[in-house]
This record gives C-alpha cells, structure tokens and sequence, in this order.
C-alpha cells in the first residue's frame, strides 16, 4: 500500500547537496515529488527555481521555516518524498491581483473549470504563501466552489523574519502570492489539535479590519489585552518584547460547539492587536493559556485520532503541519511533540513542516485557517 | 452568563451582517457566510419566493407562488448542485408547506434545520450537531431583519431596472434624435448641427472644413422597378460602406432619399487633395456590386462640395452650394465631383428668371403650336407632327432645345405638356371641320418623361379628346425611347391601353437609345421614327444607311411604320426610298408651319387630290 517510494533528506545548506537529492529523486523510478526546503538554507533564488523549472518529474512542495522527519526537527537542509503516482497540481497564482470576492471567486471558478471541478477527486494537501493578504478568504471561496465533503490539510511557507519571498515550488519554478493544491491519490485523514484552553474572557470584538483588532468590550484591543494579562499574571509588557509575552496568550475565537480557533497575536501597534488569520466584529473571543504538558497531551491526543488501531496497517504516508509558534513555546521541548506523534505513528515515511498558519477541515465539514496549531495528516 | 453573551453576540453579528450589499444575493451570501462560519455549518441554503415570471417577489407570496433555490454554500455536494438534491428539496418542500421552523435528522447522522425568512424565502442549515433551541429562537428577531432587508433589495433591484430601462429609453430617444431611422447614419438635422459647430471651430482653430454632396445616380428607377424594399438595402450597404469612412474628421448622414452628406473637418492646406482623395474613395466604394436577393445593382453617384469658411459660413448655404456643385456634377456627368462655383448659382438663378418667363410665355399665350406635315412617298400628307414654338419677349423666337430642358427640370413641363395636348386638340377640332385629304391620318404631340410618370396621363389625354369631341385616333403620342425604358413595364400597359382607344404611339429619335430589342417587340407601338441623324447624308455615309437600313427591317419584322425625321434634300428622300421607309418628315417637304399656314397646306393637298 506504499504511495511513496522515496525518501531523501539532508541537512546541508548547500544548493549542491540538494541537487543531489534531486537526482537521485529523479531517478528512483518516482512519478511526482514533494520537495521541502527550510528557509534558512543558502540557496540563490534563480538556481533553485531553474532546477524546479528541468525537473522532468512532476513537483510541488515549499520553503518552511523548519521541517520535520519522524521525530527530528531540521532547521535548515531539505527533503524529497517521491510518490509512485502522478499527482495532479493546480497552482492559483498572483493572488495580490485579486482585490475583491468576485475576482477572487472568479478566479477560484476559472481554474477549478480547467480540472473539471476535480471530479472524482475530495482529497487535497494545500501548500500556500503566508503571507497571502487575504488567504482566509481564499480558503472560504476554494470551500464554497470546490465542494461538500472534501478532505484538505495544509500549512503556510515562508520565512521566520515575515518578510515576503518566493516560496511555493511547482515545475514553473518558485512563486509568492501563490496557493498550490494537490491531488491525493488516496484518502485524507486529519486530526487537528493546539491544546489551548480559555483563560480569561470572554471579550465582544467590537471593532476590527480583517486580521487587526481594534477593539475590544469597546476599549483598545491592545490595552484591553495587556491590562488582562498584566492583573492576572506576572508579565509586563514594559519590560519584554511583546512577542515574548504573546505567545503564552493567543486570542481564541468561541465556535457554537465551544471549539475555540486560535488566533495568533503576533504584533501590536497603535493600540491595536495584528493577528494571524480573521477575527470577525462581533464575535467572541478569550485569552488563552497554555503549558507544554498542555500542548503535548493535546498533540498526542491527535495522534490517537490520527492512527485509530485498526487502520494501522493501511497508512503509509503521514504529513504533519505544525505552527512555528509551537516550536517558539516550547522551545527545547518542542521534539517531545515529534516523539508523541512517531510513537503513535505507524507510516513508514512520517514528516512534516514547521509551517505558518496551517489548515484543515473543521468537525463540520469547512475548510479552516488554523493558528497554533497541528494538523496531523495522513494518507 | 457565557451562554447567554455568546447568544446575544451570535445575535448581534448575525444582525450586522445583514444589509450590507444592496443586491439581493449579494446580500443574502454576506448573511449565509457569516451563519455558516458562526454556526459551524456544513451547508446553508436560501430558497427565495418568486413571482410566476420567475423573479424574486416583493410582495406577500400568495398561494400561487413558488419559490426557487438561490443560493448554498457551499455551492455544491459531491458534484452536484444543491438544487438537485433530493433530501435538501423534500425538506424546504416540507419547510414551505409547515411554514414554521422545522428540523430533520438525516441517516448519516447530519441535522438539517429550517427557518421561515417572512415573506421572502426559506433558510436551511446543515450542521453535524443538534442546534439548540435557544439559538434557533435567536435566530427569530434575526431573520425578521432579513426580510426587511429582503424587501430593501428587491426595491432597489426594481428601481435600478427601472432606472436603467429609463436610461436605455433616453439613449434611444436620443439616438433617434440624432440618426436616420433606416441606415442608422446621422439625419439632416444632426448633420446640420454638426456642420454648425464645425464651422465655429473652423473659425477658431484656423482650419478649413468641406460638405459633400452626394446623390446615387439612376436610383429611382430599382426603387420604382424592384421595390422600395430592394432599394432601401442598397442605402442601407451603402451607408455601411460610407460609414467606413468615418472618423474623427469625417461625419457621415442621410440627408434624404438617396442623398448623403459627408462633413470633413479640419482640413489643412493641401483641402482639396483631401476631397479629391475622398471623393475617388466614394467613387471605390460604388465599384463593388449591391448584391441585394441574389440581383446585382451597378451604381455610380454625383457630388458637388463646398469648403468652409472660404466659401460660406452657414450651414444653409454650404448645404445649397453643395447640391448646386453635385446637380452640377450629375449634368455634366461627371464621377470626379464639382466644388461649388459662384457661376453656378448666377446659372441658376438665370434658369429660374428663365422659368418665370415660361410661364409668363404660358399665361400670356406667347406659346404657339407648329405643324410639321409628315409625307408618304407619293407627296400626300399623311399627318403631322405638332411642335411647340415660344416667341420670347426680349430674346425672340427661343429653340425648343434650350427651353426644353430648363422646363424639364421644373415642373413647368407638366403645365406646358398640358398646354400643348389640349391646344393640339383644339387645332385637330378645327381641322376636323376642313376637308381634309383623304391620306391624313392624325397629328402626334411629343411626350415628356414627366408627363408619363403622372398617374392620370392616360385620364388627362382622354380628358382632351372628350372635352374637344374629336376622334380618338386624330391624335398620336411621340414618346423616345430612352422615356420608355426607363419604366418599361408601366409604359407597354400604358401604350397597350391607349392603343385600345385608339391613340397611337410612335417611338420618337429611333436608334439614339440603346433599348433592347426584347422590351421593343413587347411595346405596342405603331410607328418607329429614324432619327434625324441617320437620315442626314444617307446618300453618302453608308454607316447611317446601314442603321436606317435596320431600323427599316426591324419595323417591318415587328409590324411598325417607319418614318424617317429631318429629311431635307432630294437625296435623302431617295434613299430612304430605296432602303423601303414611304413616310417622310422634313424640311425637303414642309418645314414646320402656323396651324393657318398648315391648313392652308392641307386645303391644297385636299384640291390637288
């Protein structure tokens, strides 16, 4: 039942080393590959991208911050997986162009046309710039167009810095602004988890601008946000970074089921929180805490999701997104969360990307951006 | 207390959601994706109630009315539209007929909850969890908003269609204010404002600017033969091609019928090299066959052109010197055009003093009637031709030649055409009370293309004889050839009528036209008449003795008399009697005389006899 039948990895930096990988890639009788690259690597942008372009074999894959192979964390180097099956890859491009919902879901519409509303096909992976200006609203147009019922798991790539480069890799080269979606030959299993927990709360958004709060109870979100955490907890955000305090709080978004999604705070300026992903006005939202007992358990919770005993034997691929704002938390404990998973998990090839913002299915069936969090995909 | 703030919250955002956009789905969607998201649905549907032109209904759903499938995220399940699906449409069927919220657990485990959006539709949700009844309550106040908002939309949405069919209509209007109904050029009144303000921005920016005239030559005759249908599709090819033209620069009309205005604007120094090139362009233009119902039409067209300011600067005038300069062109025959001349008009104002005489000449009975006596070969009189001579009052004794066509050209031809027939009349009753010779058979008057086009003609010739109480067949009709082609189908009905009441007619000027002989044998005429120019030197030159030779054979093929015009020697007339013509008119036997010196005449042909 193997859909893989390569493997390779490296922890060199060096662009020589990979174009190594690549042949040998290449010439492992593969018919697509996953090509993974962290972002810290010293490859020059034009060489990379005129390798991708005389790659015979069909390619997809990104530049992440880190990568993940069983239970080690890669902080620079790469990693190919070669599948026997031609996987079909549909690339949504300059999506910076697209201003507005019609456009945007005229372009969702057109593309999806050219592949036949991939008929037949529910099951996807979902590689994506992060640093797409609306890719919440990408996510919830690809949703309503492309159908009920199908199965996705996914992750954002980029830098650690935040600053926006080419990133996404198909045959064409490497792309910013770009979502590449990829057909799976087989189907998709995802368990998602975070382990945060409400803290303090709840609070009424009262004002926001996409992924910026502005208000909160109709105070400043950022005041609101620092008073909470400062009377309940030894920060002050006088003396750190607020980063540094911000990762032990993310915000979280209430669901009718009490499902909170998380919502990163990675920036505050005039008074205002800059989160990762949509807050809408009006909902509800709570501090959140969390420890790394917390985290792990829930992680290793997925992966019981993930690999319920009896399918054990069939699952040979697994794929794990997992948010750098984990591996930031939890620092030296982070390979814990990777030794939870390989402990549980029973494919042969097991890996994964230390992503920026991540995606997957909701219990309900939607398509979800995802902070903080870690999808355990498998196929 | 969380409960109830999230509710209250849920409430809140659901409410804000509404009335963002003012289309109607627009709206809706904005509302859906927000239930969607905050209801952690796996799908949302609106059916909406429409009225039975299938639209959307403003009003109060009676029991008639049937509602559609607008909306549903997501758009489809597995590949399949959401108005296909059987569970979803057995449950908002059901949801219509209960017209109260309805819930329903489906077999894999899935809920689907209904909601009545008052008067406007219906609102499902699929949810992988059962939706509490507090919220659903919520959702009441919710959903009243929304069909308020429903409403506001559906009122925009018809005003904005009203608006825009408002606006289409005034488009329209305008449009037809401005173009000409048939060949969707600009009409006369747009093309004259737009040479008005051509003619201030020549004046401002130093420019020059030119009106062409132009008119199709020899288009009345396809609209009178092939209809008005087959005419208006050669203008209307037409206009497309000169449409072609148009630019920036270049406005093109319909001034009428088949006339056309083209206005060029700023023109430089080198004026008229551009009108000359666009007037060779026109001229292209007309060399393509009008293939009209598998028929092809040649055409050909005159223009006349004026420039401004140099030559005028109004409109009225640069329009009047254009026609001038194109009637001036169509005169002469000319496909390179005619810039307008001051002579031309001095020419016409001279031709207009000139018409102003005639009828004065008419009124003042200056107008008399000649006869010329036609002769058979033995010297007896076998009738005569009545020929109209005008004694002017400054300039004498006028040729027939030069007023003639200046009549022609007015419609004084028809009142002097009037004239002639019943004085000719008069004349023929007086003779009828002399003896006359026993050969004489009748006097021909000539016949103008006007006069022929008159629908009671043949009324009006009738008319005379009655009036004057003569015989029928003492008068004769001279009609050319040229008149008789030119509408051939009316003129054979026309001849063969007369002919019945015993009028004659004999083709005038035989052998100058180029008639063809199929439309000859057709027309009941009884006589064909040699042109003069192929009697003059018979004797000596054997190309016209070869053309009278035929016109001779031809009459007698077709059963015709022949009489040769312009016969003035001896040796003419011997000729002509050689080749076989017996019937004789010219100068060699009368010239044309008084009606007493041509009774006078008769009087001794009778006592010679």
């Amino acid at each position: 039942m193997d859909t893989e039948l390569f493997t390779w990895h490296t922890q060199s930096d060096t662009l020589n080393d990979f174009k190594v990988g690549l042949t040998l890639a290449q010439n492992s009788g593969a018919k697509s590959l996953l090509v993974l690259t962290c972002n810290q690597n010293n490859y020059p942008e034009k060489e990379l991208s005129s390798l991708l372009s005389d790659c015979p074999l069909k390619l997809f894959g990104g530049i992440y911050p880190m990568l993940t192979l069983q239970d080690s964390l890669l902080k620079q180097g790469a990693l190919i997986i070669g599948f026997k099956d031609n996987f079909d890859v549909t690339l949504f491009s300059q999506l910076n162009h697209v201003n507005n919902e019609d456009c945007l879901e005229k372009l969702i519409t057109s593309t999806l046309e050219q592949k036949y509303n991939f008929s037949g096909h529910d099951n996807f992976l979902i590689f994506y710039d992060a640093l797409i200006g609306n890719m919440e609203g990408f996510v919830d147009c690809l949703f309503e167009c492309l159908d009920h019922g199908i199965n996705i798991a996914g992750g954002g790539a980029g830098s650690l810095d935040f600053i926006q480069r080419p990133c996404i890799f198909t045959n064409q080269g490497i792309h910013s602004n770009a979502v590449l979606l990829v057909t799976l030959p087989r189907k998709l299993n995802t368990s998602v988890a975070h382990g945060w927990s409400t803290f303090q709360g709840p609070f009424l958004v009262t004002e926001t601008q996409g992924q910026t709060v502005k208000s909160l109870d109709y105070r400043p979100a950022y005041e609101v946000y620092c008073q909470t955490i400062e009377s309940t907890s030894e920060h002050k955000f006088n003396n750190a970074e607020f980063s540094d305090i911000a990762k032990y709080f993310p915000l979280g978004i209430e669901d009718i089921n009490n499902n909170l999604i998380v919502r990163d705070p990675i920036l505050a300026h005039d008074n205002n929180l800059q989160c990762v992903g949509n807050i809408p006005i009006n909902s509800m939202v709570y501090l959140l805490e969390g420890n790394t007992e917390t985290l792990i358990y829930a992680t290793e919770q997925a992966a019981f999701t993930a690999f319920p005993e009896l399918s054990q034997t069939t699952i040979s691929t697994t794929m794990v997104f997992d948010c750098l704002s984990r591996v930031l938390f939890l620092e030296d404990e982070f390979e814990k969360e990777l030794n939870v998973i390989a402990k549980h998990c029973p494919s042969p090839a097991l890996f994964g990307v230390i992503s920026l913002g991540e995606i997957a299915n909701s219990q309900s069936g939607a398509i979800r951006l995802l902070n903080k969090s870690i999808v355990i995909s498998s196929w | 207390m969380n409960k109830a703030l999230f509710i209250i919250s849920l409430q809140h955002e659901l409410a804000m959601a509404i009335g963002n956009k003012l289309d109607l789905k627009a709206m809706l969607k904005v509302f859906l994706k927000v239930c969607f998201n905050r209801l952690d649905l796996t799908s949302a549907h609106i059916h909406i109630y429409c009225d039975q032109s299938g639209m959307p209904s403003k009003v109060i759903p009676l029991e008639s009315t049937s509602y559609q499938h607008l909306l549903s995220i997501p758009k489809n399940k597995r590949g399949q539209a959401w108005s296909q699906n059987l569970t979803l449409k057995s449950f908002v069927e059901q949801l219509d007929n209960d017209q109260k919220n309805i819930s329903f657990q489906c077999e894999n485990g899935q809920y689907l909850f209904g909601f009545i959006i008052p008067n406007h539709g219906l609102l499902t949700f699929e949810t992988h969890y059962a939706l509490g009844e507090e919220v659903q309550k919520a959702l009441q106040p919710v959903l009243q908003k929304l069909a308020t908002s429903c409403y506001t939309s559906l009122v925009h949405d018809s005003l904005v269609k009203e608006a825009h069919s408002r606006q289409l209509i005034e488009e329209k209007v305008a449009f037809q204010a401005q173009h000409d109904g048939l060949t969707g050029l600009f009409n006369r009144q747009h093309i004259n404002h737009l040479l008005g303000s051509a003619i201030e921005d020549a004046h401002i920016n130093r420019k020059i600017g030119s009106v062409l005239f132009i008119d199709l030559n020899s288009f009345k005759p396809i609209n009178d033969s092939m209809g008005h249908a087959v005419g208006d599709k050669i203008l209307l090819t037409l206009s497309n091609r000169l449409h072609s033209l148009s630019s920036e620069y270049i406005d093109i009309g319909r001034f009428g019928s088949d006339e056309f205005i083209i206005l060029l604007k700023n023109l430089s120094i080198d004026y008229q090299e551009t009108v000359n090139q666009l007037i060779e362009q026109i001229n292209q233009l007309l060399t393509i066959p009008f293939v009209i119902d598998a028929n092809s039409y040649k055409l050909t067209c005159s223009i006349g052109y004026a420039f401004f300011p140099l030559q005028s600067s109004t409109v009225n005038n640069l329009i009047k010197f254009s026609d001038i300069a194109m009637y001036e062109a169509k005169r002469a025959k000319s496909q390179c055009g005619r810039k307008y001349q001051a002579a031309m008009s001095e020419k016409i104002k001279n031709r207009l003093d000139y018409v102003d005489d005639m009828k004065q000449g008419l009124e003042q009975d200056d107008f008399k009637l000649f006869y010329q006596a036609q002769f058979n070969h033995y010297g007896d009189i076998i009738g005569a031709e009545a020929l109209l001579r005008w004694q002017h009052p400054v300039h004498g004794m006028e040729s027939p030649a030069v007023y003639i066509p200046i009549a022609e050209e007015s419609d004084l031809i028809l009142a002097i055409g009037q004239w002639v027939l019943e004085q000719a009349c008069r004349d023929i009753k007086k003779l009828e009370k002399f003896t006359l010779p026993n050969s004489f058979n009748k006097v021909s008057i000539n016949i103008s293309a006007k006069q022929l086009m008159q629908a009671d003609f043949q009324e009006k010739i009738l008319n005379a004889i009655k009036q004057n109480d003569i015989p029928a067949e003492r008068l004769g009709l001279e009609l050319t050839e040229n008149l008789l082609v030119e509408n051939i189908e009316d003129s054979i009905k026309l001849i063969a009528s007369l002919k019945e009441k015993s009028i004659e007619c004999a083709i005038d000027d035989f052998g100058t036209g180029y008639s063809s002989l199929t439309y000859l044998k057709r027309i009941p005429a009884s006589v064909l008449k040699i042109d003069r120019s192929f009697v003059a030197n018979i004797a000596q030159c054997k190309e016209s003795a070869a053309i009278a030779s035929m016109i001779i054979s031809l009459g007698k093929t077709l059963k015709m008399d022949i009489l040769a015009e312009g016969v003035e020697t001896l040796e003419e007339f011997n000729s002509l009697k050689d080749l076989g013509c017996y019937h004789y008119q010219g100068f060699y036997f009368s010239t044309p005389l008084p009606f007493d010196e041509f009774t006078q005449l008769l009087s001794l042909k009778t006592n010679n006899e």
